[in-house]
């Protein structure tokens, strides 16, 4: 993984808005950001996320403090310099912001027409990119012909076109579905992984959180009350609103008695359990029954929760079935092939 | 001179007018409704001292009657062109009227423009300039060529009143041939070459408002 240069240092900014006797909208918050890593920065609607990845792109200036990119003060440059660095640092929105008069590539080439790209660079650059996030097939689309899903990549593409070193993204779930999330969600951990760039997000969504992060800012009332790494502040929470924001996570997540017995390697006469998380995508076949048949194995359904909406399929179902690499692979893949979202809960051994 | 002749030579003034006084106003008014813009309180710029005199005038020149514009800029037209009878300088004052009512409507368009996508723009490291080129202009173009065709329609009805200024024109033509000597056929024939003008620009105005929207 190449290792760009995307150190980002925020060093006690405060901000707050022209308003009577208005508390502050952020105070005081101070992390780092290394190169290469991911930071979720989480927190309730009202917290001040939005307003601190504001002060983060130049979209608002902090009325003290220090934002350090690459080693140069962001709030003390001048207008022409700090142009230049923000070409390093890519944003993605929640609304996704394209212009709808522009195709898939004419969205993506914006940046590059910007800095005044020759024409065949811009080419190169735009078709690879758009391969890079699997739209290559849409790239003479208009946006208002894409999903959902397909725009946030489009917005990802023209984040990423340039050379950028690091990518703020504003609530870029919101407007998704659950399944989408998690496709766009994949995409942003291959994106770092391969091209080395630095991610901070800010989400309301602690699944977001913990699928995505390394490191992860609680921000509460304009102020950090918890960081960390995801690990250390999800297994030991110590603020009540951490706490609250990952009750939400167990919500939707295991039945409570499982997740006392789930362990993570599968030993023999364990049973695996998958959870299986069904989107817009998902085929109107009878999967469960198929597989049953196909592989003539019993299949535990432990919890759930699907709704239909037309003749897609949402939700999510926590199966278990007797664990063999082999045939658990297989039936991983053949959910997969029929686009539901996989993932492996762990291990357990019912008695 | 047969009543046809006269007919078609007034068609062809006010063609010249309209389509004329709407491409000078076009040239004048998309620049200044884009300084209106982003010298507003939503703009890229906010520069409330060349704002609010320049908004004051826009609005102010917009509320005098036509005909009076007309009366009030004969030394203007006169100092420009040489004189001011005629359809050339008829076409002034429409011009003028004209450039008015676009600058609004492009302020207006550009305003409409979603925020989020002039801050694609700004933390792209883009220009003023850039953005407006690249994103608001393009993203309001629907909206403006809208616009456009209601001015021009606007400036249909003007231009009857170039009989004033001896501009000439079909809404000169129904008054003096069709009202003051009651030729109730010509008025009629006069009503309907107006209505299908009318239609014409507005469904080519439809249709290119219709090809930027998407």
């Amino acid at each position: 993984m190449p290792r760009l240069n995307s150190h980002l240092v925020v060093d006690r900014i405060s901000k707050s808005f022209l308003k009577a006797n208005q508390e502050k909208v952020l105070g005081d918050i101070s992390f780092e950001v290394e190169p290469s890593k991911i930071l979720g920065i989480i927190g309730k609607s009202g917290a001040g996320k939005s307003t601190l990845l504001r002060c983060l792109n130049g979209l608002e200036k902090p009325d003290s403090g220090r934002i350090l990119f690459q080693d140069q003060d962001l709030t003390k440059l001048s207008e022409k310099k700090f142009r230049a660095l923000r070409q390093k640092i890519g944003v993605v929105f929640q609304s996704f912001n394209l212009l709808s008069g522009r195709t898939v590539f004419d969205n993506v080439a914006l940046p590059l027409e910007f800095l005044k790209c020759p024409v065949a660079e811009r080419q190169k650059k735009v078709d690879q990119i758009l391969g890079l996030v699997g739209l290559f097939s849409k790239r003479n689309a208009y946006p208002s012909e894409l999903s959902g899903g397909q725009r946030q990549r489009v917005a990802i593409a023209r984040a990423l076109v340039v050379d950028t070193a690091l990518l703020l993204c504003d609530e870029f779930t919101s407007a998704l579905d659950p399944h989408t999330t998690l496709e766009i969600l994949e995409l942003l951990k291959n994106i770092n992984k391969t091209l080395g760039i630095a991610i901070v997000f800010v989400t309301h969504d602690i699944n977001v959180v913990k699928e995505l992060a390394q490191d992860v800012c609680v921000l509460d009332q304009g102020r950090i009350v918890e960081k960390g790494s995801v690990e250390s502040v999800f297994t030991n929470p110590k603020h009540s609103v951490t706490k609250i924001l990952l009750s939400e996570l167990l919500k939707n997540d295991l039945p409570e008695f499982l997740q006392h017995q789930l362990h993570s390697d599968g030993l023999e006469n364990d049973d695996v359990v998958l959870k299986l998380i069904f989107g817009t995508q998902t085929s109107t076949k009878p999967l469960i029954a198929n597989l049953i048949q196909k592989w003539n194995i019993p299949v535990n359904i432990v919890s759930g929760s699907l709704d239909h909406i037309g003749k897609a399929t949402f939700g999510h179902l926590v199966i278990s079935l007797k664990h063999e690499e082999g045939t658990t692979e297989n039936i991983v893949n053949y959910l997969r092939a029929h686009h539901v979202a996989v993932e492996r809960a762990g291990y357990i051994r019912w008695r | 001179m047969a009543l046809t002749d006269l007919v078609i030579k007034a068609l062809l003034e006010t063609v010249l007018m309209v389509f004329g006084s709407t491409a000078f106003g076009v040239l004048m008014g998309v620049p200044l409704g884009v300084v209106l813009y982003n010298a507003s309180k939503k703009g890229l710029q906010p520069r409330r001292v060349l704002y609010q005199p320049l908004s004051f005038l826009v609005n102010g020149a917009r509320s005098i009657p036509y005909i009076i514009l007309t009366v009030l800029l004969i030394p203007f037209t006169r100092g420009l062109i040489g004189t001011s009878i005629g359809t050339g300088s008829a076409m002034i004052p429409l011009s003028i009227a004209a450039g008015l009512l676009v600058a609004r409507c492009v302020e207006d368009a550009l305003q409409s423009v979603p925020k989020g996508l002039s801050e694609v723009g700004i933390s792209l490291g883009a220009s003023p300039l850039q953005i407006i080129h690249k994103i608001l202009l393009p993203e309001s173009m629907s909206s403006i060529i809208a616009g456009i065709t209601t001015v021009m329609i606007n400036i249909v009805g003007y231009s009857a009143m170039a009989g004033t200024v001896g501009g000439g024109g079909l809404g000169d033509l129904a008054i003096r041939y069709g009202y003051q000597r009651y030729d109730i056929v010509l008025v009629v024939l006069i009503v309907v070459i107006l209505i299908a003008l009318v239609q014409g620009i507005q469904m080519v105005g439809q249709w290119g408002s219709n090809y930027y929207r998407r």
